[in-house]
């Protein structure tokens, strides 16, 4: 083996490396099955020829081309890095509606073909089907290098590999970051990750063009190197060799795109230039059987290893604080402090001043480690505590030793910790959950009964509400209140339009006439991610979980405003982001400690049972720091001990301020966590009050039996 | 409906049937039968499991635990081509037609497996049983009203003259009138014809009124059964909808 | 005026040819749920096996039954072979795409490595043409549009008037409740593999016929013109297909004529991509 051979090996592996990366960014992490794919590679190296060679009236009009422009290096690579990614913007369009994917793929396919058929057909632009020769090599007019010399050879190989490198470095360093998350986020789930507030079209738009930059800068390489380029060199089929490499290195591994890539179109070419030739052959024997065996890898890996050589590998994220006991926990906590559970904090301040004040409302589960606008969150329950205006002094809900704004939970020690009956109020109603003991805070969270409820203000309001399908009227005219800190059930029969509300409360559907009242504010008009970004969310009755997240990961995805979440955060570097996920990896494990699922952190959402998915959503709802939370059947299909602690969290979240809507099927749920209940018939609210009462109501009762 | 309509009943024989999606199952340890002549119907509040329980009975759900016998055939876990075949009529409660097809291709499709000559004829049969049908035979199914819908729907299982009936909520989203219409006209008759009727109701008080037993299920389980006096004279009757006095699940 | 007509008869025998493509491809779709890129690569296929009989020194006719009934087989065997067992598995639709092309390596360079990379033509009679004002046509392009035609009227037949074609629709309508009503949906997806593969080998053949040379890599581009033709009428949609057929075939054609040969596609492809961007259902498609 001669060191050209090695050399001409090197220079196409990095290059192949190169292209196998941007596909395994765009297919692997984002889902974005772009089958146009060659096509920015020979944008590239289209690119790159014509800022190299000179005007074409210089080579005697032996080839015709635009350009022309006679640029030194490395003009033309830049160059192709940028055409390669400019030429990707008009194919957002089809990526980026809500079109089936693999129509979109269809649509990139034979845009490829076509491309390739005009560039072959028409002449003046690139020479046609003969295609570009004799493109200059990098600083081949320098005296300094000769181009034949195996110095210049090498060098250009150590940089070829050197830029494979970089482009390694560059798509991990977005894969691994929040945005990477995000993207692989919406891989898995494109609606959820929408409604989680990622926009699509700018995810896609902007894989597809470094996807096409990275492709671009690939091609400008190898035409430099090979110093021709034709239309032949990039057929449709090319991007099929480039799939194979990523499908069977490990799609979403970058390292299984750079193993492909040497075994598949590397590998394959080289292999077969030691089948011993035989003028027995027919000449194009060799070729076809190459294409027939670059088929059935595709085809037999997906059946035999769908996930590839090197499968894409699970973030294990480290929890900081799991397995710290209860007790004294606060105190023995790391310096970092970013650990400090909500519960964890309660305790502390039973016992005495926390050693750490600053952390006091970072490890609170739905408040803010990083600055915000302040948010119109009711401070607490407490008997008459809601400020006139509605819109507490506090920016967040007060931590255990911040006393309350309006001083009427001081001297109670905590904030949680409160009497419904302090509020004066002798509700019958009144229950007791079987929170304490599962919170560790002894009856500290105390659900406010409806009495006391009354008396705190409204978060969410439905004003004479309609809703018609085809003249048929599913809600027909609701009006009813949500108050704060009130774990609001609601109930009815089928057909009686409780998803259909709570879809209009949270803008997923718009209402026919009526209003939507949200913390004083008419949100009729305003679209469902930006209500979410008020802070009204809601979750899904379908299971909705990111499969291949881990668990945490899914929580995390739903952080809103981590400063790694965009692509210039994500290329800025942990260093730039760190602390916010510090903070949200904290969050995420308060929350999930608090659901009983820390030692699932790590498992992907997709290996859990039933049940367990739906905590995942309800926890993932939590992370984006609602003010009020609508829950369609959180506890369809869970284990009733599972359901009974789903219950009782969110009891105890209520009695932190939150406000939660929840429709439920289950009657026992109502009676166990929910007051007050709301019953809906036929498109109209029938009844409120508490299960006990609304059971003597006759026109409930009848709802039931008549349906 | 006409009295020309003869049906040779099959006995439903379900026995132990625990069955769900892959995870937790949905309902455990289901007993109940359906005899020819009788109207049995299935109750319950929401979410208790009646229409996991009939598409069980179909093939539609696969049955982890527990048998289906429909006259002398053991149907447990048979494929739903196969339990049409066993003369097994089952309405879905949504998608219950084909959309893009005519009316008449709807009810060719129910006559399947029938002769051809023996397709005119039913069609005939069905539409003496519902006239409503006549006139829109050239119709696409999917520009049905929800009544005429649901009337193509039974129409269709008609076609196979099935000795066992399931309906899955056939009066969800209809108007009261024409729901108890479709209860007291038509589901009533086809016992009368002779045939098993097993039907899932969310409007309990009208589907008793035209039962001969009743199950009510909750949790995935059968709470209690009977005949509808019994049931009606029983005090927690009510309140097993409402969900008083019990835990979840 | 002249330049016109001639393109239309052009056009018309080009429509024919991807409407037998197309309503196949369609249909495929519709009932079995497979967006099966490897037609192409199949359609050559059986223009090869028809050149093979043709070789043999019999009929390019007789070959064309042979074409036809191989490619039925053969889509009846890739789908248990191959497409079943993915589905079975819960693969998702892109997948399955990726699978499909795969296919089309495998099965257009299986066909190269034994033809051999040059164009070959039928050994065939176009026969006498006709002249109608400015409009010519050989026997052979006569023959093409007749038997499109037939099938046209035949595929209106099977699924309007046949119990077979109505189950091919009830199941691609709603397969869960085909089966309720005792329709064996396994055994019309087989049939329908049969059925399409049989107008996939036709198609290669009239193809073929048309384009007077080929080679293993023609259809590779005659599979944007199906793809255009099927979107535009709707993906699933029989008759949308057929509309859609006529739109392309006469559309490229004409173009062909008054721009450039070498653009013609251009007109298909503008039409794909305006209809998966602005309305996938098609035409005439309703919304699923």
């Amino acid at each position: 083996m001669n060191g050209f051979y090695l050399i001409n090996l090197l220079v196409y592996a990095a290059v192949d490396a190169m292209a196998c990366l941007g596909l395994s960014q765009q297919f692997g992490v984002a889902g974005v099955t772009n089958f146009g794919f060659i096509i920015f590679q020979a944008a590239g190296g289209y690119a790159a020829a014509v800022l190299a060679l000179p005007h074409d009236s210089a080579n005697g009009g032996f080839q015709s081309y635009i350009g022309g422009l006679n640029l030194p290096f490395p003009v033309p690579w830049i160059g192709a890095a940028v055409v390669g990614g400019l030429i990707a913007v008009p194919f957002t369009f089809l990526v980026g509606r809500r079109l089936r994917g693999d129509f979109a793929a269809v649509g990139l396919l034979v845009t490829a073909v076509l491309l390739n058929l005009l560039v072959t057909n028409y002449r003046p632009l690139l020479n046609g089907d003969a295609g570009l020769s004799l493109i200059p090599t990098p600083l081949h007019g320098d005296n300094v290098f000769s181009v034949q010399s195996a110095g210049y050879q090498w060098s250009f190989a150590v940089l070829a590999i050197a830029l494979a490198v970089a482009v390694y470095l560059f798509v991990r360093r977005i894969t691994e970051s929040p945005y990477g998350r995000s993207l692989r986020a919406m891989r898995d789930n494109d609606v959820v990750a929408d409604s989680l507030g990622k926009n699509l079209l700018s995810l896609r738009t902007v894989m597809l063009v470094t996807g096409g930059a990275i492709a671009g800068l690939s091609g400008g390489i190898l035409v430099t190197y090979i110093t021709t380029w034709s239309p032949a060199a990039w057929g449709y089929a090319e991007t099929v060799v480039l799939f194979a490499a990523v499908i069977i290195g490990g799609a979403g591994n970058h390292l299984g795109a750079i193993l492909g890539a040497i075994l598949v179109p590397v590998g394959f070419e080289e292999i077969t230039r030691f089948i011993p030739t035989s003028n027995n052959l027919p000449p194009n024997l060799i070729p076809s059987l190459q294409w027939v065996a670059i088929g059935l890898l595709i085809v037999v890996f997906l059946w035999v290893r769908p996930q590839g050589i090197l499968p894409e590998r699970k973030r294990v994220i480290r929890l900081p604080g799991v397995g710290s006991g209860l007790t004294g926990a606060a105190g023995a906590a790391p310096a970092g402090g970013a650990n400090a559970g909500w519960r964890r904090d309660a305790v502390a301040e039973t016992e005495g001043p926390s050693p750490r004040p600053a952390d006091g409302d970072r490890g609170r589960i739905y408040a803010r480690s990083s600055p915000r606008p302040p948010s119109p969150r009711g401070p607490d329950l407490g008997g008459g505590s809601a400020s006139p205006s509605g819109r507490p002094s506090s920016a967040r809900t007060p931590s255990p030793r911040e006393p309350a704004p309006d001083g009427s939970a001081s001297g109670s020690g905590s904030a949680s910790l409160r009497s419904p009956l302090a509020s004066g109020s002798g509700s019958a109603s009144l229950r007791s959950p079987a929170v304490g003991g599962a919170d560790g805070e002894g009856g500290a969270s105390l659900r406010s009964p409806s009495a006391g409820a009354q008396a705190s203000e409204v978060v969410l309001e439905a004003v004479d509400v309609v809703r018609e399908f085809g003249g048929v009227r599913a809600v027909a005219g609701v009006s009813f209140q949500v108050r704060r800190g009130t774990l609001t059930g609601l109930i009815g029969p089928n057909g009686a339009g409780k998803s259909t509300l709570l879809a209009m409360l949270a803008g997923t559907l718009g209402v026919t006439s009526g209003k939507i009242i949200y913390e004083g504010r008419d949100v009729t008009g305003v679209p469902a991610y930006r209500r979410a970004r008020l802070g009204l969310v809601r979750t899904f009755q379908l299971a909705s979980e990111f499969k291949r997240l881990t668990v945490m990961e899914n929580l995390l995805s739903a952080v809103r405003g981590n400063r790694g979440d965009t692509f210039r955060g994500s290329l800025l570097g942990k260093r730039y982001w760190g602390a916010d996920e510090t903070a949200a990896i904290a969050r995420a494990e308060a929350i999930l400690e608090r659901f009983g699922l820390e030692q699932f952190a790590n498992h992907y959402a997709g290996e859990l049972s039933g049940g367990q998915r739906r905590l995942v959503e309800i926890m993932r709802a939590l992370m984006t720091e609602p003010t009020a939370l609508l829950l369609d059947e959180p506890m369809a299909g869970v284990h009733p001990n599972l359901a009974r602690r789903i219950g009782n969290e969110l009891v105890a979240l209520c009695a932190d301020g939150m406000t939660i809507l929840m429709v439920e099927h289950e009657l026992a749920i109502m009676d166990e966590f929910c007051d007050p209940v709301v019953v809906m018939a036929e498109g109209a609210v029938l009844a409120e009050g508490t299960m006990e009462q609304l059971r003597r109501r006759s026109e409930v009762v009848e709802a039931y039996l008549v349906g | 409906m006409s009295a020309e309509l003869a049906l040779h009943g099959l006995p439903l024989r379900a026995e132990k049937v625990t069955a769900g999606y892959g995870g937790d199952p949905v309902i455990r340890d289901i007993t109940v039968s359906a005899d020819p002549g009788e109207v049995v119907s299935l109750v319950g509040p929401n979410g208790s499991g009646k229409s996991t329980l009939l598409k069980s009975l179909v093939g539609v759900v696969r049955l982890s635990s527990g048998t289906v016998r429909v006259g002398d055939r053991d149907l447990t876990n048979s494929a739903p081509e196969e339990v049409a075949r066993a003369a097994v009529g089952y309405v879905p409660q949504v998608d219950d037609v084909f959309s893009p097809l005519t009316v008449r291709e709807n009810l060719e499709m129910g006559g399947y497996l029938l002769r051809r000559a023996q397709v005119a004829e039913r069609i005939e049969r069905v539409l003496a049983i519902f006239p409503r049908l006549g006139g829109m035979l050239g119709r696409s199914a999917g520009k049905l009203s929800g009544g005429e819908r649901k009337m193509l729907a039974m129409g269709r299982v008609l076609m196979l003259d099935p000795g066992l009936f399931l309906l899955d909520e056939p009066t969800a989203n209809l108007a009261p009138i024409v729901a108890n219409a479709l209860l007291t006209e038509h589901v009533r008759q086809l016992a009368t014809s002779g045939a098993a009727v097993l039907i899932v109701e969310q409007r309990a008080r009208a589907v008793l009124a035209i039962s001969d037993r009743s199950y009510v299920l909750g949790g995935g389980e059968v709470r209690m059964a009977g005949t509808p006096a019994e049931l009606s004279a029983r005090p927690d009757f009510i309140e097993s909808f409402l969900g008083a006095g019990r835990t979840i699940r | 005026m002249t330049i016109f007509l001639s393109s239309l008869g052009f056009g018309l025998v080009t429509a024919s040819v991807l409407a037998i493509a197309a309503v196949g491809f369609t249909l495929q779709f519709g009932v079995t749920d497979v967006l099966n890129l490897a037609y192409g690569a199949i359609m050559i296929a059986g223009a090869f096996v028809a050149y093979v009989v043709n070789q043999a020194g019999l009929s390019v006719w007789l070959g064309l039954v042979v074409a036809v009934i191989v490619c039925s087989l053969g889509s009846v065997l890739l789908n248990s072979g191959v497409y079943t067992p993915f589905q079975r598995r819960g693969t998702s639709p892109i997948t399955m795409v990726i699978v499909s092309l795969g296919m089309t390596l495998i099965i257009e360079f299986g066909v190269q490595a034994l033809a051999g990379g040059t164009a070959v033509s039928y050994t065939m009679s176009q026969g006498k043409t006709f002249h109608a004002g400015g409009l010519t046509l050989s026997v052979v392009q006569v023959v093409v549009i007749a038997l499109s035609l037939l099938v046209m009227i035949g595929v209106h037949g099977l699924l309007r008037y046949t119990r077979l074609g109505k189950a091919m629709r009830a199941t691609a309508a709603n397969k869960s409740l085909a089966r309720n009503c005792g329709i064996r949906t396994g055994q019309v997806i087989t049939v329908t593999w049969a059925l399409t593969g049989a107008l996939c080998g036709l198609a290669g053949v009239v193809f073929a016929m048309d384009s007077g040379s080929f080679d293993a890599t023609a259809t590779d581009l005659f599979l944007v013109l199906i793809l255009a033709a099927v979107f535009l009428g709707g993906p699933g949609q029989a008759y949308g297909a057929m509309l859609g057929a006529v739109i392309i075939g006469v559309a490229t054609e004409v173009s062909a004529a008054y721009i450039t040969a070498d653009y013609k596609y251009v007109v298909a492809f503008v039409a794909l991509l305006i209809m998966l961007g602005v309305r996938p259902t098609g035409l005439i498609g309703a919304r699923t």
